[in-house]
């Protein structure tokens, strides 16, 4: 198909077609593909993605409280703390699994927009 | 229009259509299809180009460079 | 053998142009169309050997042109490339299962087609406004946490919580951006699927379900648009069978 469908531009196509070019390529690479020979590195990352998915929420909730002002400065200590070592322990999980923050990408369809 | 502008918007109306005949669409599941594009078969790279596995594998090893 | 399915189609009145149509066009790998019917739907499909396929670019551009040419004369739903079934029986049977979901979409998008608009932005430059910005309000009304305690604890939610308002800030932004382009194009009465945030630069990336006759309208809707944000960049394709438009799942 030759035919041309923009419509309207800018004429600025600086990095846009890599950029789309890396939405369409998202879909397929962020699958996960279980197999017999990837069984444990493939529940690995399953399971971090979902732990860390559930981290970040955490995490973003409890700033969300702090920025409420309604918590009290030792509330807000120990909080703290709690949170810096949860991302302290995934980023040695990570480590231990040898996973990057892109192989915890994986599409979680309807799970992922609770972000 | 600049010639270059011209390519441009050409691969971004030909990423665009693959998106959506790739991913969108009336999608048949489970034990009805018969796995075709899905989806091992299709690889879609960056640099816009889109080939079988066996082709993408050769780019791998070196055995062959194509340009998009 | 199996059969390769293009379409599904809303062919009421007139079946003999479908015919004349698809005589004249070819499948991939120019392979002869023929149709089948339940009822209302008929699903436009051909043979092919599933070991012949060869699923490249130039296939699935071979698969589309057949969906755009139908799409010119037909209300339709696109399938996905590479949707595949054993027989003939098997996609009739198909057909007449899903009768009401296919008809209740095809109902949707009649005499409609899919306009894309994605928005981009330069996320450093964008970033660092909001970041100016942020931190203004910052010194004005907000107080970071306790800042005389310096523990390490207290340094990483200060850290956090510079990161969450930014991140605030960013969707503020862009739901302004959005509820703009929702402003203008509610108008048009569109039925629209809007996602943000696909990615740093990707802040929008939405499509819109509206009459092809009014295609200009919405061409001048964007140019508006980009005129209210020139730091943005306004993408808009179309007009394109409605691909985002299926919500259903064929059982």
């Amino acid at each position: 198909m030759s035919e041309n469908k923009i419509l309207f531009n800018t004429g600025s196509f600086d990095g846009i077609s890599e950029e789309i070019g890396k939405l369409t390529t998202n879909a397929e690479e962020s699958r996960l593909k279980l197999t017999p020979d990837n069984a444990d590195s493939g529940l690995a990352k399953l399971v971090l993605t979902l732990v860390e998915l559930i981290r970040k929420l955490v995490e973003k909730q409890a700033m969300r409280r702090v920025d409420g002002g309604s918590l009290t400065d030792d509330e807000i200590e120990r909080l703290g703390e709690t949170l810096m070592k949860l991302e302290m322990k995934m980023e040695e999980l990570k480590k231990h699994f040898n996973l990057t923050d892109r192989d915890l990408n994986i599409n979680l369809g309807p799970l992922g927009d609770l972000m | 229009m600049h010639d270059n502008v011209i390519d441009r918007s050409r691969d971004i109306t030909i990423l665009e259509l693959l998106d959506r005949v790739l991913n969108k669409g009336v999608i048949l599941t489970g034990d009805i299809v018969i796995s075709v594009a899905d989806v091992d078969l299709v690889y879609l790279g960056v640099k816009l180009m889109l080939s079988s596995v066996e082709t993408m594998e050769q780019l791998k090893s070196g055995k062959s460079i194509i340009e998009k | 053998m199996e059969i390769m399915i293009y379409a599904l189609l809303s062919v009421k009145k007139k079946p003999e142009r479908l015919h004349a149509l698809l005589a004249g066009m070819n499948g991939i790998a120019g392979a002869d169309l023929h149709q089948l019917s339940f009822d209302e739907i008929t699903a436009v499909v051909s043979n092919m050997s599933r070991a012949s396929l060869i699923a490249d670019k130039s296939t699935a551009m071979e698969y589309a042109a057949v969906i755009e040419t139908l799409s010119k004369h037909f209300i339709l739903l696109p399938m996905r490339f590479g949707s595949v079934m054993e027989s003939n029986e098997a996609i009739i049977h198909m057909l007449e299962r899903n009768y009401h979901d296919i008809q209740q979409n095809l109902l949707k998008v009649e005499r409609k087609f899919e306009f894309g608009l994605k928005v981009f932005c330069d996320s450093e430059k964008l970033m660092a406004e909001l970041r100016e910005k942020s931190e203004a309000v910052s010194k004005t009304q907000r107080t970071t946490v306790a800042e005389i305690k310096n523990s390490a604890s207290r340094i990483w939610v200060n850290k956090k919580l510079k990161e969450h308002r930014l991140e605030e800030l960013l969707v503020t932004y862009v739901d302004s951006v959005i509820a703009e382009i929702t402003g203008q194009l509610d108008r048009l009465k569109t039925i629209s699927k809007i996602k943000k945030m696909v990615t740093p630069t990707t802040i929008i990336d939405g499509v819109f379900l509206l009459d092809k006759a009014l295609k200009d309208e919405l061409i001048h809707a964007v140019g508006d648009l980009q005129n209210k944000f020139p730091g943005l960049n306004f993408i808009l394709t179309g007009p394109w069978p409605p691909y985002n438009f299926v919500d259903f799942t064929v059982k």
